[in-house]
């Protein structure tokens, strides 16, 4: 009996130690993420920073040079043409692969035949390997026997060198990017808009206003959450586009589609400059995270707005 | 009972010891190379193969890499892991900044006591010999030239190219060439005359050194590329495609899924340049091939180079991995990539009438080759081989992009590269 006693007055005790007990049980089940987490991701963030003040060519030891590497990304031509290209790239790719994304998702949210069948059809390329779709896109855009010079001559336009021409090179590529990730955002907008209530819909119909007033005053208010997330990854993979230019272009001709993920892959792996690389790794961050800053910023004051 | 039950598990364990014996002095060395084609792969095996019936104390665990720069990277992230393999193709162009920074083991010493480097031909002893030490053996050489499909040459009645390089075509003739056996349909080309021109500086490098100019000077350490020589050569092959309209866009033809050696047998071309590795491949296609040396501006001249087997300096089976690299550089593997038309010779004593009759095949070969044998003992080094860094080669294939394929001017071109290589060198 005295035991009993002494059980139940220990009551709360007992669980704050069963509780203490369980954290061991409970770091041990969380290991092999948190490991994985600093193995993968923290460590390599770390060891970037530190190779992007050193000069090091994977093979000896690395030597630190201070922010030398740092003060070349400003006198380096290529660097302001790499970053131009990308900043172009992403300047065509997100808003034209956002816009054509949400009106895939507003027809396919729609009441029509084999729906379900477009839906899978459009989110295909998506997990579709770059490889097996850069060598597809090479036959379309073949000067002489591709389908999309095929297509233009029947509004007399001839002989585009859709790869091999400066001028042509980096919107092809983004072509290809948007045609490649329109169906995987779409599955996101598809997501957002099946999500507004229809109540914002029935009210703005007994209110009198026309689709297209519905669609700027409800849709794309109440998808604004979709949208933001959806231009924030938009930017980032914009900003990180690489499979596509190694194996469609390799940056040329010249270096009129070369991006600078393009010239840091160059830089680790063929120029033996990996300290030069980490830096201008760490250009791309402070320059995706920038972005995103602006994005987050700019989502708030919107939602102020709305 | 007990005492036969007691016997075969004595006989067992003697056995097993043994093999375990047996196990225990084998060697395992890791060999990472690359693949240029299946039939490279074959080869490749096939020659491990033989290796381990002739040494069955070695084991050879082969890794197939990637191929070009691809491959350097997959190198560079072994080295920077401490899992360099063994033995290892390393290309000739990253031969150097891999010795010079220590992760191939000096062969000097060894390479004296089984080879004489004067038995190796002019161009192989320029590229594996680094300030007179040895670091890696090379087991061939390539070279570009011509291969033609004969049969479009009989359909037009155009007598063949001459395989002696005494009588090699001109550059002018050759271009007059290409005229002839393209054949137009409408607005269409059903046959270009040649392909190949273009593609890398392999092939544009002959001409140059034909031309009496070369792109560096002797050390290497300044680029001489803006001649008038160079620019005759560039503005040559530029014309044969954009003013004759004989040759295809660079990519045309390969990105609709051909190789240089389909187009030759599907009548898409007349001629291609090419290295000689293709002719393992034409060798065993079902179309009359000729082969001649490439056409000249002053003197006949092809360049040559090829990958080098290495040993990493970090190994703990150098020895096996020496027996290994000298099984590479031999007559059973060597003589038998040579036979099957995939790689040329590339010692001096191969090119002898008792060691070609060992390794030739006349329906590899064909008589042609023969005509050729001094041409490519005697191909100069392929600058690329030499070049100090691996950003000059970015630079010459930005370049001759722009100007290819993209209408640059050929003086804006020359200058860039000139510059651009020249500020590259300065930096060493």
């Amino acid at each position: 009996m005295q035991i009993s006693a002494n059980r139940n007055l220990n009551r709360p005790r007992l669980r704050g130690r069963k509780l203490t007990d369980d954290t061991p049980w409970a770091m041990l089940m969380l290991a092999p993420n948190i490991i994985g987490f600093f193995m993968f991701m923290v460590f390599p963030i770390l060891a970037t920073l530190f190779f992007s003040f050193t000069e090091y060519d994977l093979i000896g030891a690395p030597k630190i040079i201070g922010l030398d590497n740092y003060v070349e990304l400003f006198r380096d031509p290529i660097i302001a043409t790499t970053l131009n290209n990308t900043l172009v790239f992403t300047l065509i790719t997100v808003p034209i692969g956002m816009a054509f994304s949400l009106l895939l998702a507003i027809f396919l949210d729609q009441k029509i035949a084999f729906k379900r069948f477009y839906r899978g059809a459009y989110f295909l390329p998506s997990i579709t390997s770059m490889v097996a779709v850069s060598i597809v896109w090479q036959w379309i855009y073949n000067p002489e026997f591709g389908l999309m010079n095929y297509l233009l001559s029947f509004v007399g336009i001839r002989g585009i060198t859709w790869l091999s021409s400066s001028s042509t090179s980096l919107l092809s590529l983004a072509i290809v990017n948007i045609w490649k990730s329109a169906g995987y955002n779409m599955m996101l907008f598809l997501a957002g808009l099946q999500g507004i209530s229809n109540t914002y819909y029935e009210a703005g119909q007994l209110d009198g206003a026309s689709k297209w007033k519905q669609f700027i005053h409800i849709t794309l208010p109440m998808l604004s959450p979709t949208t933001f997330f959806i231009f924030i990854m938009s930017v980032i993979s914009s900003f990180q586009v690489f499979d596509s230019v190694i194996l469609m272009t390799k940056g040329g001709p010249g270096r009129s589609s070369s991006v600078l993920v393009h010239y840091l892959y160059q830089n680790a792996f063929q120029y033996f400059s990996m300290g030069y690389a980490c830096a201008i790794a760490y250009l791309l961050f402070f320059i995706v995270l920038l972005v995103t800053m602006l994005n987050m910023r700019l989502e708030r004051k919107i939602k102020e707005i709305f | 009972m007990k005492n036969r039950l007691l016997m075969s598990m004595v006989a067992v364990i003697l056995v097993l010891g043994i093999c375990m014996g047996a196990m225990a002095e084998v060697t395992t060395i890791t060999f990472m190379g690359w693949e240029a084609s299946p039939l490279e792969t074959e080869a490749v095996q096939a020659g491990i193969a033989k290796f381990e019936e002739q040494n069955p104390d070695i084991k050879v665990q082969y890794t197939p890499g990637l191929s070009g720069a691809e491959y350097v990277a997959k190198l560079l992230s072994t080295v920077a892991g401490n899992t360099t393999p063994d033995v290892f193709f390393i290309a000739a162009e990253d031969y150097r900044t891999f010795a010079t920074k220590g992760v191939l083991e000096e062969l000097t010493d060894k390479f004296s006591d089984s080879y004489r480097l004067d038995d190796f031909i002019p161009s192989v002893q320029d590229i594996m010999s680094i300030e007179g030490k040895v670091y890696g053996i090379q087991s061939c050489i390539v070279a570009p030239i011509v291969y033609y499909n004969k049969d479009i040459f009989d359909k037009l009645g155009i007598a063949y190219p001459d395989a002696d390089p005494t009588n090699a075509m001109t550059a002018a003739d050759f271009r007059e060439l290409c005229k002839q056996l393209t054949i137009k349909n409408g607005d269409t080309v059903d046959t270009y005359g040649v392909y190949g021109l273009e593609t890398s500086w392999l092939t544009i490098y002959p001409f140059m050194i034909s031309n009496g100019t070369h792109p560096y000077t002797d050390d290497y350490m300044t680029s001489t590329f803006n001649t008038p020589e160079t620019a005759e050569v560039l503005s040559w092959i530029r014309d044969i495609r954009v003013v004759d309209g004989s040759a295809p866009d660079a990519t045309t033809l390969e990105n609709i899924g051909m190789s240089a050696a389909q187009m030759l047998q599907t009548g898409k071309v007349a001629m291609i340049i090419d290295g000689s590795w293709a002719l393992q491949q034409l060798s065993q296609m079902d179309f009359n091939i000729g082969m001649a040396p490439l056409p000249k501006f002053k003197e006949a001249v092809t360049n040559s180079f090829a990958h080098l087997h290495a040993i990493s300096a970090a190994s703990p089976n150098k020895e096996a991995a020496w027996k290994f690299v000298q099984f590479l550089s031999g007559m059973d593997y060597q003589g038998a990539l040579v036979s099957e038309g995939l790689w040329m010779p590339n010692r001096v004593s191969m090119y002898e009438p008792e060691a070609v009759a060992q390794w030739y095949r006349e329906d590899v070969h064909g008589e042609s080759y023969l005509k050729m044998l001094d041409y490519f003992k005697n191909s100069v080094v392929g600058p690329m081989a030499l070049q100090k860094s691996n950003k000059c080669q970015s630079i010459l294939t930005e370049e001759a992009d722009m100007f290819f394929k993209d209408g640059q001017p050929l003086d804006v071109t020359l200058q860039n590269i000139q510059d651009r290589t020249n500020e590259v060198l300065g930096k060493l």
